[in-house]
């Protein structure tokens, strides 16, 4: 990705002088069956573009787009046969139902994930298959239109078949490549790195992937009509059947997963290399072309095995990463301890009643109550499996507790979805980093920024702050997958604090860490203090925590063994027993 | 984007097309007939059978003196591969109407669905197709290229049962009195299936006792058989249309004693008569399985069968063979009537054709003219029989190689 301006113009300008080259090849070509060629490459590419909207971009994958297609085609074969109505407008429609489909669809199989969601999509072209058979729909053919052959989009010349399909290509790649860039792009492509992360970032995955699927579904729908009025003839098989779901699949992994272009190359390559190889070797080794076709794609998946556009940017840019030098990282110098204000019987944000969770026979938390006071910095120390991080989970709306309150500014928001919970202003990292990997350090904290953002450019303007503030705008260009692990602490920073927070949850942000390191983070955790927020902190490094938090509470076996400020809970006996040790007994005599 | 991928992209465009666009094929003196069939895929070997029948009646013609009214000019057969699916059929329709343009007419596709899409293509391009696919939708269309030289699918629906009957009065001395259904739901078998649950059973009298339809590929064939064995019908319809659906449902039946012509069992299609059905079970479990066809190998055709066997290592010709073979033959009387290598004139000459010898031998019911919609007027059926491990042609009388064989009561 280069500069935004770049970014808006390139795009469109690379799809319209693709189009025109296209248009231009068609128009030249004479021959009916090269015609017909080039105007099935465009089909399978819209597609490749509907599998790649939701499956390319959220990583959910898709065995299933064929479910899409056939209703597509058979609502225009159906509507023409029985009602006359012509596919110019059949087409539209097919689109709005294959819409409707994909939301159909998508609100009970989201509920699965990984290979689940998968193998539940595959279950739907299937059953639709037996479900047309039953009706009694075998084949269906488009009656031949010999006075009105226009009205039916039968066209003697073939061209027009061919601009049609490319007009619907051109368009659908419009599409994604406005989605792409915008808002819904980057949810998606979130959701598809760390489903957890975006969610705790804000992000309404079920939401961002419904409209996926609709709109994935619509695309699918609207090129399944085109395809009978091509065809002329629909069966079961031919539109809902396994090469379907397939071929969208493969033109989209070949040429390239998660970009506009891939799809796009996939079809263009593979669809005519598959014919040729049809034509020419069919007759001499039948079944040969099956085995020719195989080993190519075998071969680019192995040379390319994220697909021909990435290899090729790749082989013609170098990743952004390798071309912008690591600035130096700044000196660490300590800061020096500033007094902080004194929060007792200031307002309460968090309240904590009575909270338990068990996992079967272990009780992670057991009946834990304590207030956060507004401002305040809380830390949280405990043994490991003391239940600390199960306690953020069920603060951020992972996990719902079995039992007890918990309210945020008087609120209850015991069972109320992370992403709620993240905008109402809960803002949390993890105690093992989860940033979006395959983004830039921008892109991760735009994604946090979306939950209070009114445009893109809002949240683009709210990233940048948030960055600033941590220090890491220098990186902004760099992919996330590339950076340090202090880096990546602050980056998960950063992209809580885009949501705009009013309370933060740190887990465990300074582990792993060396000490130049911990003096920049802490002095980072600071700074927010400072601004207002309040912050509650999982924390080991105890020299660290002594300095940095106003107050302690100490978690032991799920329960709240004691809380107090950090000189009394540092010489509490049983804290010491339970977590701090005999040999700080030692040194803090 | 930037400018080299763009180059790029537009080169190997440019690169893709000009190899699309080389190997146009090379004009011939010779009369180009066309064979469109699935090469390749799950149906290429009744694909393969297809072009052996057209190999051997071309070679037959060329080696009688060719077309005569043109100065015995030779016959030449192009094949394309219609491929797995539709869409590969369609393309492979479009590639022959564009690439070979000298061609005078075609026969395949062998699915229904394949020649549908075909005839949408040959049709456009006014090249006339002969087929022996049974779908009713391919005549009534109002094609005035295509030509059906099998019964259609309701016709052989209408005629099955009381041809059945007859045969079976005849042969036993007694007539059925009710009848059982077990079928696939693809669309042959239900397109078979639907007039007789509709008129026929009223007509003649039948009762139907058990009526079981399947969804392909069967799993376990006992719950279905049971319900056959406890209803005991005096004749089974039995309509798989996967010959490995036909083998567990034969071997079902022959483990519940109603094997071996114990119970009469007819079929619809040439699934269940395909030589691997032979390979791949008990040779005897067979014996006395019946089956409706649009060809089979009938007394007319004795000699050539001989040849056929020779030739191709095939234990018998089944109907795709037969008729393709036929085909042939059909393009030769045109031909000579027509007097000129061209389509229109081809397919005038098939409009005109009524012939009751030459390449009328070949097809039941011993004519060849086609109707105005394109069917072939006086499309009988036959029913053939396994016997003694070959399926032969047992009805009707005049056309068979041997008498049914049907359990006296």
């Amino acid at each position: 990705m280069k500069t935004s301006n770049r970014k808006l113009a390139g795009p469109g300008l690379a799809i319209i002088l693709f189009g025109i080259v296209y248009a231009a090849v068609t128009g030249f070509i004479s021959n009916s069956y090269y015609q017909l060629i080039m105007t099935v490459v465009p089909v399978w590419a819209v597609m490749g573009l509907s599998w790649n909207l939701l499956s390319g971009y959220s990583g959910l994958v898709s065995f299933g787009h064929a479910a899409f297609f056939g209703l597509g085609a058979y609502f225009v074969a159906l509507a023409q046969i029985h009602w006359g109505l012509t596919p110019w407008i059949g087409i539209p429609l097919a689109g709005v139902l294959g819409g409707i489909a994909g939301l159909v669809v998508g609100l009970p199989t989201f509920r699965l994930r990984g290979h689940y969601f998968a193998l539940a999509m595959l279950a739907y072209p299937l059953a639709l298959l037996y479900v047309f058979e039953w009706l009694g729909y075998q084949e269906l053919t488009l009656p031949m239109q010999r006075e009105a052959p226009m009205l039916a989009m039968q066209f003697a010349d073939h061209r027009v078949h061919a601009f049609l399909a490319l007009a619907l290509m051109l368009g659908a790649m419009a599409l994604t490549s406005r989605l792409e860039r915008a808002r819904f792009g980057l949810s998606l492509v979130a959701i598809k790195q760390d489903e957890a992360a975006a969610e705790a970032a804000g992000i309404n995955t079920l939401a961002w992937k419904l409209k996926a699927i609709t709109l994935s579904g619509a695309m699918a729908g609207a090129i399944g009509g085109f395809y009978a009025v091509v065809l002329l003839v629909v069966t079961p098989p031919a539109v809902f059947g396994m090469l379907v779901s397939a071929q969208a699949l493969i033109v989209a992994m070949f040429g390239g997963v998660g970009t506009v272009w891939g799809p796009v190359i996939g079809a263009v390559v593979l669809v005519p290399l598959s014919e040729i190889l049809h034509a020419r070797l069919g007759n001499v080794i039948p079944g040969i072309q099956g085995v020719v076709y195989g080993i190519a794609i075998v071969a680019v998946i192995l040379l390319a095995p994220e697909g021909v556009f990435w290899k090729m940017k790749d082989l013609l840019f170098r990743r952004a990463t390798k071309s912008v030098p690591t600035p130096p990282a700044a000196a660490a110098v300590p800061l020096p301890i500033t007094a902080r204000p004194d929060h007792a019987g200031k307002s309460v944000i968090l309240e904590l009643r009575n909270v338990s969770k068990a996992f079967g026979g272990l009780k992670a938390v057991q009946d834990v109550s304590f207030d956060v006071a507004n401002g305040e910095i809380l830390g949280i120390i405990g043994p490991n499996g003391a239940g600390k991080t199960t306690l953020f989970n069920l603060l951020n709306g992972f996990i719902v507790p079995d039992q007890g309150e918990v309210r945020f500014e008087g609120r209850d928001i015991v069972g109320d979805k992370p992403y709620r919970i993240c905008t109402a202003g809960v803002g949390r990292t993890f105690q093992v980093v989860r940033p979006f990997r395959r983004m830039t350090v921008e892109q991760n904290v735009i994604a946090g920024a979306f939950v209070h953002a009114a445009s893109d450019d809002a949240a683009r303007a709210t990233a940048r702050e948030a960055l600033v503030e941590v220090g890491l705008d220098r990186h902004a260009q760099r992919l996330a997958g590339g950076l340090t692990n202090k880096e990546l602490r602050l980056l998960e920073l950063a992209r809580a604090l885009a949501g705009r927070p009013k309370l933060l949850l740190l887990d465990e942000t300074l582990a792993g860490l060396g000490g130049g390191d911990v003096e920049e983070v802490i002095a980072v955790v600071r700074k927010l203090a400072a601004k207002g927020i309040t912050i509650v902190i999982i924390e080991h490094t105890m020299p660290a925590m002594v300095r940095l938090v106003d107050r302690f509470i100490v978690l032991d076996h799920g329960a709240v063994l004691a809380t107090g400020l950090p000189a009394e809970v540092t010489r509490n006996e049983a804290v010491i027993d339970a977590y701090l040790g005999k040999r700080w007994r030692a040194e803090s005599a | 984007m930037n400018e080299m991928v763009r180059k790029a992209i537009g080169g190997a465009l440019a690169a893709a097309l000009s190899i699309v666009a080389f190997g146009a094929a090379a004009q011939k003196k010779d009369i180009e007939v066309g064979l469109i069939a699935p090469m390749s895929g799950p149906w290429a070997r009744q694909g393969q059978v297809m072009k052996v029948a057209a190999d051997l009646a071309i070679d037959t013609i060329n080696k009688q003196g060719g077309i005569k009214s043109m100065g015995g000019a030779k016959l030449k057969l192009t094949v394309f591969d219609a491929g797995d699916s539709v869409e590969k059929a369609k393309n492979a329709a479009q590639r022959m109407v564009a690439d070979a343009p000298d061609l005078v007419g075609a026969t395949g596709a062998y699915l229904s669905s394949f020649t549908l899409a075909v005839t949408e293509v040959t049709e456009r391009a006014q090249l006339p197709v002969l087929t022996f696919s049974y779908s009713d939708l391919i005549t009534s269309r109002g094609f005035k290229y295509v030509f059906q030289t099998s019964a259609t699918g309701d016709q052989m629906a209408e005629a099955s049962l009381p041809a059945l009957m007859e045969m079976a009065e005849k042969a036993s001395g007694k007539r059925p009195k009710t009848v059982g259904v077990v079928m696939d739901n693809t669309a042959a078998s239900v397109a078979f299936v639907k007039p007789i649950r509709s008129t026929q059973l009223e007509r003649l009298g039948l009762k139907l006792v058990v009526d079981e339809t399947f969804t392909p590929p069967l799993a376990n064939a006992t719950p279905l058989i049971q319900k056959v064995r406890s209803a005991r019908p005096d004749v089974l319809l039995l309509m798989p249309t996967a010959i490995s659906d036909a083998k567990l449902l034969l071997e079902k039946m022959n483990e519940f004693g109603l094997g071996r012509g114990k119970m009469p069992t007819i079929s619809n299609g040439a699934a269940i008569l395909d030589p691997d059905l032979r390979t791949n079970m008990n040779v005897e479990q067979l014996e006395g399985v019946m089956s409706v066809v649009a060809n089979w190998t009938t007394a007319a055709q004795k000699d050539m069968v001989e040849d056929f066997k020779k030739k191709t290592n095939e234990p018998w010709a089944t109907q795709h063979f037969m008729t393709t073979y036929g085909d042939m033959f059909i393009f030769k009387a045109a031909l000579e009537m027509a007097g000129k290598a061209d389509r229109e004139s081809v397919a005038q000459a098939l409009r005109k054709m009524d012939v009751t010898d030459g390449p009328a031998k070949y097809f039941p019911g011993g004519r060849v003219k086609f109707d105005e919609r394109g069917r072939r007027e006086g499309a009988t059926l036959l029913i053939v029989q396994w016997q003694n491990g070959i399926p032969l042609t047992v009805y009707p009388a005049k056309e068979a190689l041997a008498a049914p064989a049907w359990p006296k009561q």
